[in-house]
């Protein structure tokens, strides 16, 4: 029997993955925004940035330090990338769907780079036992707690950065006609890495509160996790940052909410059933517009 | 030939049909029509399973030891052309989603998705093929025509035979008037829609016909192992069709053949000498490591692959050459 606790019981989950995810969605669909990437090594850098945070957790670190390892690494590897092979490959002429086996390559090797360095095994974060606390039937541990915290401190910060700051609005320029915005005085290739900076930080965030919240972790952790990124940003509209928020919401609550209902593995089916009804209806996504996914020649 | 030396022999003979097989399929798609298929290795397991579950009998036989639907018991080659009609109807509903006029890479994106659901599901539904054990015992067809010993060899001249029916299809599509027509959509989308081409409904037609191809060669395949479990079907295995399609000549029928040849039967056949190192799934991490930068390699440096697809070139009739000088012939 399903009872009103379970419901609020699962709540409480949606509300921690509906924070990991907006951090990942957000990183995911800004760098789409700016450079018109969609970086599908998205989930095996969030990986490699578990296993950096890991490392730091090894050797003593505590979770603010191995967050911040993950968030540096993630910004750093991910800004190189861009601007050592993606953007590359962009000036060479790889089209659209080039681009896609370009970054899927380089997911499959961050993923098997782990895999052949700590092999198939399940690795564990050592943190100490923390306590759980009851909010209105809710249980979260500490940790949750941070997590929620870490993610909603983070969309305000980006939310005021893109609509406040010079950055951001150069950021928007770019996205919206780099060649115009080139035109007008912006140094784009600056403003696009540091989108990168940004969205390789919330890359490496995601995947270190990814593992803390599950504690475990293997090479295709952040892989597997990918399918509901997108699925968040599609909702969203891929590129809009504050659609990919609102799409992570929906979907960390709907499939934690329908995981108290069927058996847990078929949460990412809930993601797919959402992916296909946007397609067909708004295939722009929620807040997208239509004409950013249909097809160009380009 | 000692009979190790045979069955050797026989198993890479099949292994590349069926690698030649998928990668046609898949260059149809890609190289010839611009679709990038992530999904391409599910609607090769549909296949593949189809086959098995008509070719078995029913589930509670063998002790009812794995659970799966249907178990038909049906005689060759009906197993394999339902699994390449299953293949294409799944095609079809697919493309009805994910082929509307999005632009490629979302379509990719969309394509990569449904393939890692359709993993989860046959993986958490267990009735429906077994879950993530798969299936096992599947019988071999025509065994009772030839002996333990020569049934490879047959086996091996069931599989040439279907390689060269389907060649003749894929053939007949690439060098007709549809192929010019798909190889127009795929570099100008916008202008071949201007010449009245409906560019959604011929990329239906393409990824319904080419995965029902793919279906074949999983079909094929189970046959021939007589087990299969959805773990060999994750969507990474989809980039090493992709990768061979890529070195041998992208959009190129014989070059994707000598892609088939180096990518997935020489590199699997390679790691199979190289003695075990380091630990557990490291040689495994190195060949996909391998397979991605061939990728990369192929793209930057050879984009057009081994054997480059033919430039076409069309005589421009007359009549449409009067008052223009001096004459020209136009690419296509």
């Amino acid at each position: 029997m399903i009872t009103g606790s379970v419901i609020v019981y699962s709540i409480g989950f949606g509300i921690v993955t509906a924070s990991i995810l907006a951090l990942a969605a957000v990183g995911f669909t800004l760098q789409f925004g700016v450079t018109n990437i969609l970086n599908l090594a998205f989930g095996d850098i969030m990986t490699s940035a578990a296993v950096v945070g890991y490392g730091v957790n090894a050797i003593g670190g505590n979770i603010a330090e191995s967050l911040a390892a993950g968030a540096v690494f993630g910004a750093i590897t991910s800004t190189l990338l861009n601007r050592y092979l993606y953007t590359p490959f962009v000036r060479h002429g790889t089209k659209l769907f080039g681009m896609v086996v370009v970054t899927l390559s380089v997911g499959i090797i961050f993923q098997n780079v782990v895999l052949g360095w700590f092999g198939p095994n399940f690795f564990s974060y050592k943190l100490s036992q923390s306590k759980t606390y009851d909010v209105a039937g809710m249980f979260f541990t500490s940790i949750q707690f941070t997590i929620i915290g870490l993610a909603v401190g983070v969309m305000i910060a980006v939310q005021l950065l893109l609509t406040k700051t010079r950055l951001g609005k150069a950021m928007r320029a770019t996205a919206a006609n780099p060649d115009l915005a080139q035109a007008s005085g912006i140094a784009t290739d600056r403003v696009i890495d540091a989108a990168w900076l940004i969205s390789g930080a919330l890359c490496g965030l995601s995947g270190v509160v990814l593992v803390l919240n599950t504690t475990t972790f293997q090479s295709t952790t952040g892989n597997d996790f990918l399918v509901i990124i997108i699925a968040a940003a599609m909702l969203g509209g891929v590129g809009r940052p504050l659609g990919a928020l609102v799409g992570a919401v929906i979907l960390g609550l709907a499939t934690e909410v329908s995981a108290a209902y069927m058996s847990p593995s078929f949460k990412e089916v809930i993601a797919f059933v959402v992916l296909v009804v946007v397609l067909l209806v708004r295939p722009g996504g929620l807040f997208g517009n239509a004409d950013t996914v249909r097809s160009a020649n380009a | 030939m000692s009979q190790a030396v045979s069955f050797y022999a026989t198993t890479i003979l099949v292994y590349f049909g069926v690698d030649i097989l998928a990668c046609w399929s898949f260059n149809l798609q890609y190289g010839v029509a611009g679709v990038l298929n992530f999904a391409f290795i599910m609607f090769q397991a549909v296949g593949a399973y189809t086959a098995a579950v008509l070719t078995l009998g029913p589930s509670s036989g063998n002790g009812g030891f794995q659970q799966y639907i249907l178990g038909w018991t049906l005689p060759f080659p009906i197993p394999i052309l339902v699994g390449g009609v299953v293949a294409g109807a799944l095609a079809y509903v697919v493309g009805l989603v994910a082929l509307r006029r999005l632009r490629s890479d979302y379509q990719a994106m969309v394509m990569l998705v449904i393939s890692v659901i359709a993993t989860l599901i046959v993986t958490n539904q267990t009735n429906l093929f077994n879950g993530p054990a798969g299936l096992s015992l599947i019988p071999q067809p025509l065994s009772s025509l030839a002996s333990t010993n020569s049934y490879p060899w047959l086996f091996v001249g069931v599989t040439a035979l279907i390689c060269v029916i389907v060649y003749l299809f894929v053939h007949r599509v690439t060098s007709s008037p549809l192929g010019r027509t798909l190889r127009a959509t795929r570099d100008n989308e916008d202008a071949a829609q201007a010449l009245g081409k409906d560019v959604v409904k011929l990329r239906l037609f393409i990824f319904v016909f080419s995965n029902a191809i793919a279906g074949i060669s999983g079909a094929l395949l189970v046959q021939f192992i007589g087990a299969w479990s959805p773990g060999s079907w994750l969507y990474v295995e989809t980039l090493v069709i992709l990768t061979a399609v890529i070195v041998g000549g992208t959009g190129n029928n014989a070059g994707v053949i000598l892609g088939a040849l180096l990518v997935p039967v020489a590199f699997n056949e390679a790691t199979r000498f190289i003695p075990p190192f380091g630990r557990p799934g490291l040689v495994d991490a190195l060949q996909w490591i391998v397979i991605a930068l061939l990728a990369l390699v192929f793209l930057w440096f050879w984009p057009r692959g081994i054997i480059p697809e033919r430039r076409r070139r069309f005589k421009v009739p007359a009549i449409l050459l009067v008052g223009t000088d001096p004459p020209r012939s136009s690419a296509s």
